[in-house]
């Protein structure tokens, strides 16, 4: 006769996740666009940004005078620790050698530093990183000239307001030194590619894996699922974890790599925690309302990737947002990318942690409990029962 | 009805979509070690049934028992005591027939330490113990049809489900099937059946019931299906001697209803219950012939289905 049920336990969660994670394992071309190309995209998206070589961005100088604000600007420029300043003396080189890319900037420094002429290429992300530095020396001798002037007003001598302005420089030595790396804007080369593959790959990657579970539910996977003594919630559970998993896996892996492999340092490892794994659920979300809403698993490489990649352009994840008009930029903060390379960028900056980019985490944080809601809602409903 | 508790019963099962009434009251009860047959043809309300009896359909009337317990009210003791095989192929291409086999394991919750050795007795039980390690993509129809099968044996389910297992399997898979299906059913498991191969369900199942418009207009054994019909069994004689006296001596015996000559020395009878009537057929023609061969051909159940279900196209 048949035996007597044994107290099994089912673990619906478990067999899920084992047998999905099996499923993305055997898929070659799904690993390579996993481990490989986030890489390869870091890597050349990053050199031309200016992150390659010396880690310097070559800007060719000519100053046409010799006179002490020149000479501070100059000092300025050199002591930049993006730059790689070289004298110039005639004008059109420099042009020239804007144009066939040899230098990422030139500086034409008039007279007197009263004129300042910045030559560049409009699109082209190394000039824009040179740009940045250039801003930020050329702030700092402005500000030096503007103390002076105000001290000389106060009725000091030229070397009494020098004393005044060398102690104050000196007394905010720090606060100067973060300025510096914070007034340049985004910060070029790997810096900036690094978060932007993440948050590229992580969600192209989970779109693509959505085309797993549309294959599931056409093979009657999932409903073959729901006659085991398991139920509906534990089954969505499972496929829920399975896609976050795989995010997650990729997040970490770009997370790890770059930092060992191109020294990218990510800042606080809780703040990147948490935005990493906030933006993680979003994706996933995503790849469940995709893989809901698709009736064939043909369609979801072909939906999912673009999608990814649109959403990544206007959140800054292909080129850097200073370079696109700020409409884009205001689109771009109704998804996603935007809001995750805000804070990734915030974390990267010295001395930021997890409360600098409460803000975004927020938005984040509604988005994914939006789509995930809505996708599991959809889940249930095409999945008959 | 029965004394011991049916492993799979339901009562006065009900299904309807606006105005389509796809099932109505459906009842049906398999003991264990029974194996049951469900016809009908396409759209007849088969597949709405099963998926209501596996608890993927909630019914809009009518209850189902699993081995006694309530499969509306505790849904998940009931499951556990269901093995049910899908129409379609519904297990992992990507994975092998062995990871395949240790999903369901571990969805029906067998334990984690018995797990492999049970995985093992499954693939020893449907023959594809040395292919166990091949992806489930490169396994002919019948090897997966057999896996599909598999999967639904692992948790030891006292009912067994099967949504036409034999689609699309070449003969020796499909033997090999049935040959399995049949020692289940000799070991105490409870069947139910559906296929559209009467030959099957005729070899496999005691039981017969057979469903049309979302009705059972016929239950029964196999005999009591076909005798509804009043189907009279043929029986060929073949004749050595006198031929036209004993055929005038057959066509008198008691329950021939038509006699025939088909050849110089062969009859066709129509008779009722014509196997029991064999003996007094044979003392019949002594004298004048004797009967050199005997063959009985029963009316069978596609017979009986086309006479109840009528012979228009369903699809």
């Amino acid at each position: 006769m048949t035996p007597p049920q044994a107290p099994h336990r089912p673990r619906p969660v478990a067999a899920l996740v084992a047998a999905n994670l099996r499923r993305h394992a055997r898929d070659r071309t799904g690993l390579f666009f996993m481990v490989i190309m986030p890489f390869v995209s870091i890597l050349f998206v990053g050199m031309a940004f200016g992150g390659g070589g010396s880690g310097k961005l070559p800007v060719g100088v000519v100053a046409e005078g010799s006179d002490p604000v020149t000479a501070a600007l100059l000092a300025e420029l050199r002591a930049h620790a993006d730059l790689d300043v070289r004298a110039m003396t005639d004008t059109d080189d420099v042009r020239s050698a804007v144009r066939s890319g040899e230098l990422a900037a030139g500086l034409i420094i008039g007279p007197g530093a009263g004129r300042l002429d910045l030559v560049m290429t409009q699109a082209n992300g190394s000039g824009l990183a040179a740009r940045g530095a250039v801003d930020g020396a050329v702030a700092k001798v402005a500000a030096v000239l503007e103390a002076t002037r105000a001290v000389r007003a106060a009725g000091a001598t030229a070397e009494e307001a020098a004393a005044h302005v060398r102690r104050a420089q000196a007394e905010s030595g720090r606060v100067g030194v973060t300025g510096t790396a914070t007034g340049s804007g985004d910060p070029g080369g790997f810096a900036y590619t690094a978060p932007a593959n993440l948050l590229l790959f992580t969600f192209i990657n989970s779109m693509a894996v959505a085309a797993a579970l549309v294959e599931s539910r056409r093979l009657g996977m999932l409903q073959r699922a729901l006659t085991a003594p398991v139920t509906r919630r534990s089954v969505l559970l499972g496929e829920a974890v399975s896609r976050l998993i795989v995010a997650l896996a990729q997040a970490a892996l770009i997370v790890v790599v770059s930092a060992l492999l191109f020294g990218v340092s990510w800042g606080d490892p809780v703040g990147v925690a948490a935005v990493v794994g906030v933006f993680a659920l979003v994706a996933t979300g995503a790849a469940i309302l995709t893989g809901t809403l698709l009736s064939s698993p043909d369609q979801a490489p072909a939906i999912g990737p673009p999608l990814g990649v649109v959403l990544g352009m206007l959140g800054g994840c292909l080129w850097p947002r200073e370079s696109s008009p700020d409409v884009l930029n205001a689109i771009g903060h109704l998804f996603p990318h935007a809001w995750g390379m805000d804070a990734l960028l915030r974390l990267a900056e010295p001395g930021t942690g997890l409360g600098a980019v409460l803000p975004q985490l927020g938005v984040l944080a509604g988005m994914a409990a939006l789509l995930l809601s809505a996708s599991l809602v959809l889940f249930s409903r095409r999945t008959p029962a | 009805m029965a004394a011991m508790t049916a492993a799979l019963a339901c009562r006065g099962l009900g299904k309807r979509y606006g105005d389509l009434v796809a099932v109505d009251d459906v009842g049906l009860s398999i003991t264990p070690g029974q194996a049951y047959g469900l016809l009908g043809p396409n759209g007849a309300g088969k597949t709405t049934t099963i998926s209501m009896l596996v608890g993927l359909l909630r019914p809009d009337a009518g209850e189902v028992l699993v081995g006694g317990v309530d499969l509306a009210r505790e849904p998940l003791r009931a499951k556990a005591r269901i093995g049910y095989v899908p129409q379609e192929i519904a297990l992992y291409p990507e994975l092998t027939g062995r990871e395949n086999l240790r999903f369901f394991g571990r969805l029906f919750g067998l334990p984690r330490r018995g797990l492999a050795a049970r995985v093992d007795e499954v693939l020893d039980l449907i023959g594809l113990a040395d292919r166990a390690d091949g992806k489930l993509g490169a396994y002919s129809g019948g090897m997966k049809r057999r896996v599909n099968i598999g999967a639904a044996l692992l948790h030891r389910p006292q009912v067994l489900i099967l949504d036409e297992p034999t689609v699309g399997v070449d003969p020796q898979s499909r033997k090999a099937i049935l040959d399995g299906l049949e020692r289940l059913v000799a070991d105490g498991m409870a069947l139910l059946y559906t296929s559209h191969y009467m030959e099957e369900v005729e070899r496999v199942c005691d039981r017969v019931a057979i469903i049309d418009h979302g009705r059972i207009v016929a239950d029964g054994t196999r005999r009591e299906l076909v005798s509804l019909v009043g189907g009279a069994d043929t029986v060929e004689l073949v004749l050595d001697g006198d031929v036209a006296a004993a055929f005038g001596k057959l066509r008198a015996v008691e329950g021939v209803s038509e006699a025939a000559r088909t050849g110089e020395s062969s009859v066709r009878l129509l008779a009722d219950g014509g196997r029991y009537l064999l003996p007094s057929l044979i003392t019949a023609v002594e004298g004048h012939a004797t009967v050199t061969a005997a063959q009985v051909v029963e009316p069978d159940l596609e017979a009986t289905f086309l006479h109840l279900t009528g012979t228009t196209l369903r699809d």
